[in-house]
């Protein structure tokens, strides 16, 4: 007599076929296999739980909606982030960007994205470990494009062939939006620290003021 | 300070080819030149603390359920499973609705109906508006919790049920619109009652989620209540 075989565990490509005959389960299996990744995306990219909650079900609506034509010619994930990082950049260009101005800390060499070269101030080290709540800040202030980029490879680890994928652009636009996006980031955290210098500068005097 | 022919080298070289492995041209001119130690120790700290950050964050319960509603709504969900109890009450509302039931059973029918979506908006309206207030949670790993006394109301509730059922063979079950309103109210009921115990399966500490549920078992017991009178009436 066979033995009985244990059911077999549904598969991301079993859940995919299914979700495309409307199963429930499936939609449901394909949520919670994604759901995390995507959430932490928007997360990065607005900060705002509640627009993070509306953009992933955005997403994940549209992606839904759009599952009978996944063809397979892209990974899943990669096709869900596509749609993700769309939902994301199409809001974000909607909003008014923060009144941060950026040229007033960056002015970055745009022909090769290296930091600003100020004549005669010295380069300021981040002291070899970067506060990361001083980095999050400093992601929120960088423009949605290098912000997207920036998340997908240092914090998600795509690879630039994939990014690319899910951004539409080319592999050397990855790979110069990821630069940029770090030497930007460099010299935002570099403000953070003359700033810091220059409070207790003013508090240090102000004491000095009180104790005459 | 950067800016010599070969620092444009440095940062184009690690523009066009990452800081991990480095460049060899950087490894070449990096001991000579201290601004660019600088600036790859910088951005190398940049990218190791952006690899700290989570990769992953759990969303809350309220995405997915919301998500489901309205995957049902639009009618993409194939399945006659929990997900889709919700759109099967709506159905049945609106086919049984011109069925020649008195103007009272429809007023009950829909103030039963009514009261279960009022709840769960207003429920998934104050989960949205506390979670702007607290910061989203790393992930915990959470231990199943018993659902008691609650678990308790439910299975005493299926004991009463199914005490009913026995009392009243199919044979002898009256069909009349009264009976027949309450039955359906109590379907709608059950699913109400299914989806809150779907979800804190998911969410054991969601005490919004087990207040809905408590006062959905309180309903469940006064209709049957109800029902068991009727019962008694008849036969």
């Amino acid at each position: 007599m066979p033995a009985r075989q244990a059911p077999k565990p549904l598969t991301e490509a079993d859940a995919i076929r299914l979700a495309q005959a409307g199963d429930a389960t499936a939609f449901e299996f394909l949520y919670s296999l994604h759901g995390r990744r995507v959430y932490a995306l928007c997360l990065r990219m607005v900060r705002e739980p509640s627009d993070a909650e509306d953009l992933m079900q955005e997403a994940f609506l549209q992606l839904f909606r759009k599952i009978g034509t996944f063809r397979g010619e892209s990974a899943f994930s990669t096709w869900l982030h596509r749609m993700t990082v769309n939902v994301v950049l199409m809001r974000l260009r909607k909003k008014t960007l923060p009144a941060t101005s950026l040229d007033e800390v960056t002015d970055p060499d745009d022909e090769t994205g290296g930091p600003r070269k100020d004549v005669g101030a010295p380069d300021l080290r981040l002291s070899g470990a970067v506060d990361r709540v001083n980095l999050e800040r400093s992601i929120e202030k960088l423009p949605p494009g290098y912000r997207t980029v920036f998340t997908l490879h240092d914090v998600q680890g795509y690879e630039h062939n994939e990014i690319a994928e899910i951004m539409g652009c080319s592999v050397g636009n990855s790979k110069s939006q990821l630069h940029k996006a770090r030497t930007r980031l460099r010299e935002l955290l570099q403000e953070d620290i003359r700033q810091h210098a220059r409070d207790e500068r003013a508090a240090a005097k102000s004491q000095t003021t009180e104790g005459d | 300070m950067r800016g010599s022919p070969q620092c444009q080298d440095v940062a184009e070289a690690i523009e066009r080819e990452g800081l991990s492995p480095l460049p060899e041209t950087v490894r070449e001119h990096l001991p000579s030149c201290v601004a660019c130690q600088g600036f790859v120790a910088d951005l190398d700290s940049i990218v190791t603390a952006a690899r700290q950050f989570p990769t992953e964050v759990e969303p809350p319960a309220r995405v997915w359920i919301s998500l489901r509603a309205q995957l049902a709504a639009e009618g993409l969900l194939r399945e006659e499973g929990l997900a889709t109890e919700a759109t099967r009450g709506g159905r049945w509302w609106q086919k049984g609705w011109g069925h020649g039931f008195s103007g009272l059973l429809q007023g009950r029918a829909l103030a039963t109906a009514a009261v279960g979506l009022l709840i769960f908006a207003a429920g998934v309206a104050q989960l949205r508006h506390n979670s702007s207030i607290t910061p989203p949670q790393p992930i915990v790993k959470e231990q199943p919790q018993e659902l008691d006394p609650l678990a308790d109301s439910g299975a005493a509730l299926r004991t009463q049920e199914h005490e009913l059922r026995s009392a009243q063979p199919a044979g002898t079950l009256s069909s009349s619109p009264v009976d027949d309103s309450l039955q359906k109210d109590l379907q709608t009921l059950d699913a109400f009652i299914a989806e809150c115990e779907y979800h804190l399966k998911a969410n054991p500490h969601d005490q919004l989620a087990r207040e809905y549920l408590a006062g959905a078992y309180q309903q469940k017991a006064e209709l049957l209540a109800e029902m068991m009178d009727r019962g008694r009436s008849v036969n």
